[in-house]
């Protein structure tokens, strides 16, 4: 069975990062054809209204403005993206906060393979381009209690508000999320990966088996442990006392308001 | 095409896979490098002289994917450092970082030049 052909527009102002892409996709994968190249926000603007690309490999940092910036210019988003950036960049936690597709540049081609099958069940489906709009909202949100974390789950995309969850409970490959009203919800993301995510967001991993909310904590009442607002005591681990303290004095004098997306 | 690439700086995995051995394709990109690499050199100088910390990360940040892919030795650390701790290094050691990166690239340069002319000239 042939598969449909895809029409993508590659948006980087990298001209090494349109050949490459442009020739691992003819070699690998035939069926995404490249329509255009553009170098800037603003030339991929003019592309997407001149192109009706159905995929936009979109750099997430450019010269005249963020990937994000340029999505935030469109009316409407009728495509699939997939991100372009460094593995360690400072946009990769936002990227991943919202779960959005991404590659890592130099391009990998099992990331390439399976950003394009997720593409490809998409397609078609305008519901699917909910967590760019949720990430674009959540990107305009200054307090991060009122950010949604999405996360992909077998069921579809679980959306979650951060000021809804208490804490979150690591089983090796696996998290439990504990909401408000004593909600509970699975995701299949280790502690570790929501750590990653979550700790410029008022969160803080007291012990191997727990994240928990800053917002959340009602009593400190011994070092090895603290009560949260669902009444549940969890263990500070020894060797984490000291950061807890210092971190649990600046979210107090602090408070997490303003996030770095 | 087989070639037993004789290279010191670079590794060349990378492009004889995207290649897959094509002649043409090697060319393409190992011109490209010869073509983009020159005034990212002189971009980094500029901002080495103006001491703009941002405008030195931006380039790095830039080149860094195509640097990868050419395998260049002994430059990934200084690439990560400039890329990541631009905000706090020492400007002395800063300017030290840029100054081996653009070393490094110049031979890288030379390398590259050396290839085209002995394999496709």
């Amino acid at each position: 069975m042939s598969l449909k052909r895809i029409r993508s527009l590659i948006i980087d102002d990298d001209p090494f990062i349109h050949n490459l892409l442009r020739d691992k996709l003819q070699q690998h994968i035939p069926q995404v054809e490249v329509v255009a190249t553009a170098n800037s926000g603003e030339e991929g603007l003019q592309a997407i209204e001149h192109f009706k690309p159905e995929v936009i490999f979109l750099d997430v940092e450019m010269p005249d403005m963020t990937g994000f910036e340029m999505l935030q210019k469109l009316n409407a988003i009728p495509f699939q993206i997939i991100f372009i950036t460094s593995y360690r960049h400072y946009a990769i936690k936002a990227i991943r906060f919202n779960a959005l597709d991404y590659l890592t540049k130099p391009i990998d081609l099992g990331e390439l393979k399976n950003a394009i099958k997720r593409c490809r069940a998409k397609l078609g489906n305008a519901s699917e381009n909910n967590p760019l709009k949720q990430a674009l909202i959540n990107l305009k949100t200054k307090n991060a209690a009122d950010q949604t974390l999405i996360l992909h789950t077998q069921e579809g995309s679980l959306h979650i508000q951060l000021s809804q969850i208490i804490r979150i409970e690591g089983e090796r490959n696996y998290s439990r999320i504990y909401l408000v009203n004593q909600k509970k919800k699975i995701a299949s993301k280790t502690l570790k990966d929501l750590e990653e995510i979550l700790d410029d967001k008022g969160f803080f991993r007291c012990h191997k088996s727990h994240l928990i909310n800053a917002r959340h904590i009602l009593a400190y009442p011994t070092r090895y442990s603290l009560m949260l607002s669902d009444q549940t005591l969890i263990p500070v681990a020894r060797r984490k006392r000291e950061a807890f303290r210092d971190w649990h004095d600046r979210m107090v004098d602090n408070p997490v308001k303003t996030l770095t997306q | 095409m087989d070639i037993k690439w004789n290279t010191s700086l670079l590794d060349l995995k990378n492009l004889i896979g995207i290649s897959r051995g094509d002649p043409d394709q090697i060319l393409k990109y190992l011109e490209q490098f010869q073509k983009l690499i020159p005034p990212r050199l002189a971009q980094l100088q500029q901002g080495l002289g103006k001491k703009d910390r941002e405008m030195i990360r931006k380039i790095v940040h830039q080149m860094s994917p195509q640097l990868q892919f050419f395998g260049i030795e002994g430059i990934g650390t200084t690439i990560t450092r400039l890329e990541f701790e631009y905000e706090t290094l020492p400007m002395e050691e800063l300017e030290d970082l840029v100054k081996h990166l653009i070393i490094n690239l110049e031979s890288a340069l030379l390398e590259i030049v050396r290839i085209i002319r002995t394999y496709f000239k």
